[in-house]
């Protein structure tokens, strides 16, 4: 049993076993707190798949600014307990499982039926020859990574770049209206 | 022997069977939850099971777009935490709770 092997049931347990906690928990800091687990198991599995620079990124971001913004809310909400943790109704309840059936159903099926093809390899592509060259020589493909954003990507890149700042003013805008968050109304 | 060969060869359909599962659990949280944290949280699973399928692609097919679009995925994911948590505190300020049924006297 290889290293690898190993690594990649170890990390598997780490993001599934919480990523159920953070579902059946009652109390939303534990989902945070949970959730926060998930994301480092996450990490490590870029990690695993030699995407060291997303890795890096997945903790900063993640882990780092979108976890503590929502434990920051959580604490402005002092929400102790969970009242009516999951949704009522037996029927709809039912219906909502079975669609949750449905779809890792199809995902198995759809998983299966890929089995069959395992790779789409473009060979001989100067692309895959340049990637292979980089894995072949254990460089981390941070540089083609960057020249593909850079280069082919650039519009999305720029268009992300404005959408955040429309996100800032308007999380701004939105949670100050009426007050702000400690209104008292 | 196939069960033996399925446990110790690891390759891209362990990654997408993961990703399937961590989506599928995600989609349960979504559905079945009443907080509206705990619904963000299960969104952030489930965007996180499709970055880990773009990532094992991108790996096993020698392609760094799949890279690419994760770094997308994941800008989009901290604008809509942010723009969700606004609209939660929102709800919040007025009804003292973060229940999924006040989501419906949002507007006005």
């Amino acid at each position: 049993m290889s290293m690898d092997t190993v690594l990649f049931w170890f990390l598997s347990l780490i993001v599934i076993v919480p990523a159920l906690a953070v579902v059946l928990l009652s109390n939303p800091v534990y989902s945070a707190l949970s959730l926060v687990m998930t994301m480092v198991g996450v990490a490590a599995v870029f990690a695993t798949l030699n995407a060291y620079f997303l890795a890096g990124v997945q903790l900063i971001v993640y882990t780092g600014a979108v976890m503590v913004l929502f434990v920051m809310v959580l604490m402005l909400f002092d929400l102790k307990h969970d009242l009516q943790t999951f949704s009522r109704g037996k029927v709809s309840g039912f219906l909502k499982i079975a669609g949750v059936g449905v779809m890792a159903g199809l995902l198995v099926g759809a998983i299966s039926l890929a089995t069959k093809k395992p790779s789409l390899i473009v060979e001989g592509s100067p692309l895959a020859n340049e990637l292979a060259a980089a894995a072949a020589s254990g460089a981390d493909n941070t540089k083609i990574l960057a020249e593909n954003l850079f280069l082919r990507n650039m519009l999305g890149f720029e268009i992300l770049g404005v959408l955040l700042l429309v996100i800032a003013v308007g999380t701004v805008a939105l949670s100050r209206s009426k007050g702000g968050t400690h209104a008292r109304d | 022997m196939q069960e033996i060969s399925l446990l110790l060869a690891v390759g891209l359909n362990h990654y997408l069977i993961l990703s399937a599962i961590l989506f599928t659990i995600g989609l349960s949280g979504v559905l079945l939850r009443r907080n509206l944290i705990v619904v963000m949280m299960s969104i952030e699973l489930m965007l996180n099971a499709v970055n880990i399928s773009f990532v094992a692609f991108s790996k096993y097919n020698y392609n760094p777009e799949g890279q690419v679009i994760v770094f997308f995925v994941m800008t989009i994911a901290a604008a809509e935490a942010a723009v969700g948590l606004a609209i939660i505190v929102s709800i919040f300020k007025r009804f003292k709770e973060v229940n999924i049924r006040f989501f419906e006297h949002l507007k006005g």
